[in-house]
């Protein structure tokens, strides 16, 4: 006797493919956002070099973060290992050398998250919380509240020069960590499992998987590349501001989740990401070139993160079971008794 | 040892595992030779699943040893994967999101220098589903299967990784009968090329069809262990239980059903497809059926828990008809709901008892907003000693109590409401003989007193002895109905599992 399921023909094939896929409400926001944004502002894609630039600075940090969420975790840290990473090069006279620390404190950051995720069993939420008070403090501490300017500024202003036609360093290095991160998360083991540990951690231990040393490894990626950003931000500035990053954390949150990457883990890909910070950027982008406010872009991005949040299948059906409830409730209330 | 038997491939001597004070596995010994399939049976809660998560590693034993062919078992649940004992969950272990050639390769995927190699991975997860017969396409994703194929997915895991030792815990419980039969077959055929399997079951009818030994464990221990040519399925169930088992029909009450309490129509949820039910005051009505079958789901959506997509639901209010939409105005009417999951769902676990039972309460205990701590008090603790709470200390948190003390808290939260309509989802899982039975007399009583009540329970003896008539309940219908007098063992299996068992 066979049990089982048939192959389906083509259209179940397709079907199949877009139930399994997570970037669906990525990929309609983003076409939006071109349509509106092509219509309404269309310098922000004649002036591509500048887009290019912020969806790198809001994806790159997104990278990060989709591997630990993928695996159930949060990393709030980020933003403040950007500004420290960036603080710590600055101070070093060294260009070189500069980079290399600064990428080892990223990683070192991801480590000490992970032990008290890890070990000391702390919730990721809080574990990072204080440590992006803490390092934020430490940034202002190592800056003495001030930014610091790169010793070797010549070499910051031929970072940000564009390499071929739009690409700059930045765009390069983000296309790059966008590669490497898709490769390590489809095709290598240790990446593949961070899938197993966010979407049933307990199968994933009792399967062999070992969960702890995946959970680091997330950490320590999510922490260096943020550094990476911090070192990009300044290379291009030529000088390091201890208070980077600020900005740059909820959009790259928002990228992540309106890429269709879930928060309890397990479901979401780096494609997702990328799709998340193309649309963000781009709106961000053009937003300023109408010349509105930061502080109604960020009405704009809120709005966008609820709605990528509500549009989510499940979330939908659920909606609107307790709103037709609610109708019903109120024809009840209507009719005499 | 005599000279013909062949050596253990697993032994493990006077293993020991406690929870806090409790002994869930006490001083147990047992041994499998390759091409047995040993039978581990004992009623809920007998620790047949600790002790199999100490044999795989998963928890570490505080006394005694394990060995695999003559050698200690050492670092774990890894360590026991490799010294070949694969474990099959009770729970399902699937990462959904994952495909099927995935999760059948979870925790052994082959790799070069790390990277996953798709070729050989899908390779070797075909040959495991072809070896225990079953074909899935394997790109599809584990999220998108039927439970039962989720099963045989989770028994290809462990075969995949070729065991010495295979244990399957309750792999049967969510399987129809020709499903089961697959699998019992299968498992047949992997001992004969001399695996050694250990069989966990509630199903004393399956056990006798494959297995060659019988261990039976009763609250922690080991009763009985022989080969199973030397017993009959009565001598195991009666070690089992401990005593002679026999349904005690004579001490059912005689079933007085008055008005029409509850009514519900054509009730869609999700997972339930369009139901029909009427409960009457003083009536006991049973839920059977397989998990999975849409039960819980069913009285979520009746109480107003979770959102239908259609049907309407009517509670009869001192003769007058309520149209039930939603759970608080469900509570406030006078619907009681103790729900499967006690811990996260029915407590409030870091609460004492006194709040707790309070909690549905407070308008009654409060005057002006404010709740009065003497009458709370005195209506927790006569609701404690109504129940028979052990010991009846209302200050002291819920969670510190036993899972049975913990459920009867649930229901003297529901009590003092005095319900017209109570739903209770799986009242007694995972408590023990004692508490099971009070609890049985505390649902007996309420219909007494005029309540309409609704039972749900996996528990085939239970539900035959509390409820008046049995609805089960398969793919979110109601595919028979059966009165207290037709309602037995097989009738409600066949109809929960599709099949026509009687007279096959």
């Amino acid at each position: 006797m066979k049990l089982g399921t048939e192959q389906s023909g083509l259209l179940g094939r397709v079907r199949n493919l877009a139930a399994r896929r997570t970037e669906g409400r990525g990929l309609i926001l983003l076409a939006l956002v071109i349509i509106v944004v092509a219509i309404l502002e269309p310098t922000a894609f004649t002036a591509y070099s500048v887009t290019l630039g912020r969806v790198a600075l809001i994806g790159l940090v997104a990278l990060g973060l989709t591997a630990v969420i993928l695996m159930g975790e949060l990393d709030l840290s980020v933003a403040s290992t950007l500004a420290v990473s960036g603080v710590i090069m600055a101070s070093i006279p060294d260009l070189g050398l500069g980079i290399v620390v600064a990428l080892a404190a990223g990683i070192l950051i991801g480590i000490v998250n992970a032990v008290f995720v890890v070990y000391v069993g702390i919730n990721s939420f809080i574990a990072t919380l204080g440590m992006l008070f803490a390092l934020r403090g430490l940034a202002f501490v190592i800056s003495d509240e001030k930014p610091v300017r790169l010793s070797n500024i010549d070499a910051g202003i031929a970072f940000g020069a564009p390499l071929i036609g739009p690409v700059t360093p930045r765009v390069l290095i983000f296309i790059v960590a966008f590669i490497a991160l898709q490769v390590f998360l489809t095709r290598v083991r240790a990446g593949r499992e961070f899938y197993a540990v966010g979407g049933n951690r307990q199968a994933a231990f009792d399967a062999g998987i070992p969960v702890r040393r995946r959970i680091f490894t997330g950490f320590m990626i999510s922490g260096f590349v943020a550094a990476l950003a911090g070192v990009i931000n300044t290379l291009e500035r030529t000088a390091a501001d201890p208070t980077a990053g600020s900005s740059v954390l909820l959009a790259s949150f928002a990228a992540a989740i309106i890429g269709g990457v879930v928060l309890t883990g397990g479901r979401g890909s780096v494609v997702g990401t990328l799709i998340g910070a193309l649309s963000l950027g781009i709106l961000q982008v053009a937003l300023t070139l109408s010349g509105v406010q930061t502080d109604i872009q960020d009405i704009f991005i809120g709005s966008i993160l609820l709605i990528a949040v509500i549009t989510d299948p499940t979330q939908l059906r659920a909606a609107a079971a307790s709103v037709r409830s609610f109708f019903q409730r109120r024809e009840k209330a209507q009719i005499p008794t | 040892m005599k000279p013909d038997m062949p050596l253990p491939v697993l032994e493990a001597s006077s293993i020991v595992k406690r929870f806090g004070g409790a002994v869930a596995v006490d001083d147990v010994s047992i041994a499998v030779s390759a091409g047995e399939i040993h039978a581990v049976v004992g009623e809920n809660g007998a620790g047949k699943s600790t002790l199999m998560r100490v044999l795989a590693g998963i928890l570490t034993a505080d006394q005694g040893t394990v060995k695999v062919g003559g050698e200690l078992l050492e670092g774990g649940a890894k360590g026991s994967l490799e010294a070949g004992i694969a474990l099959v969950h009770q729970e399902l272990s699937l990462i959904p999101e994952m495909t099927v050639a995935e999760n059948i390769m979870l925790g052994s995927t082959p790799t070069s220098y790390g990277f996953i190699r798709t070729r050989q991975l899908k390779a070797a997860a075909a040959e495991a589903l072809d070896e225990i017969g079953v074909s899935v396409d394997l790109n599809e994703s584990v999220a998108r299967l039927s439970v039962a194929l989720r099963q045989f997915v989770e028994i290809a895991r462990a075969v995949a990784r070729k065991p010495r030792v295979l244990i399957l815990d309750e792999p049967t419980a969510t399987l129809t009968p020709a499903e089961t039969d697959h699998l019992l077959a299968m498992l047949q055929r992997l001992a004969n090329r001399g695996m050694a399997i250990i069989y966990i079951s509630h199903r004393i009818p399956e056990v006798f069809t494959i297995c060659t030994t019988i261990t039976v464990l009763r609250d922690g221990k080991v009763v009985d262990s022989t080969p199973l040519v030397e017993t009959t399925p009565s001598a195991v169930i009666d070690k089992m239980v401990g005593r002679e088992l026999s349904l005690d029909l004579s001490s059912r009450r005689v079933a007085t059903p008055g008005a029409l309490v509850l009514s519900a129509r054509g009730i869609r949820a999700h997972n339930v497809n369009g139901v029909d039910l009427d409960v009457r005051s003083g009536e006991i009505i049973g839920l059977g059926g397989l998990v999975g079958a849409g039960r819980t789901e069913l009285v979520r959506a009746i109480v107003g828990a979770d959102p239908r997509y259609g049907g309407t639901v009517t509670l009869w209010v001192d003769g007058h008809p309520r149209n039930i939409t939603s759970y608080q105005p469900a509570v406030r009417a006078g619907i009681g709901y103790v729900p499967e999951e006690r811990r996260t769902d029915g407590l409030a676990l870091t609460m004492s008892v006194s709040d707790n039972i309070a909690l549905p309460n407070r308008r009654e205990l409060s005057s002006a907003g404010v709740i009065l701590a003497g009458k709370t008090a005195r209506f927790a603790s006569n609701l404690a000693d109504a129940v028979g709470l052990r010991p009846p200390v209302i200050t002291r948190d819920v969670g510190e109590y036993s899972g049975g003390n913990q459920q009867k808290v649930v229901i003297a939260k529901w009590l003092g409401r005095k319900p017209r309509f109570i739903v209770l989802d799986e009242p007694t899982r995972g408590v023990d003989v004692g508490a099971k039975a009070e609890i049985h007399r505390i649902v007996r009583e309420l219909a007494d007193n005029g309540a309409a009540v609704l039972v749900v329970s996996s528990d085939l003896p239970e539900l035959l002895e509390l409820s008046d008539v049995i609805h089960v309940v398969r793919d979110g219908r109601i595919t028979g109905t059966l009165s207290a007098a037709d309602a037995n063992e097989k009738s409600v299996m066949s109809l929960a599992s599709g099949e026509n068992l009687v007279g096959a």
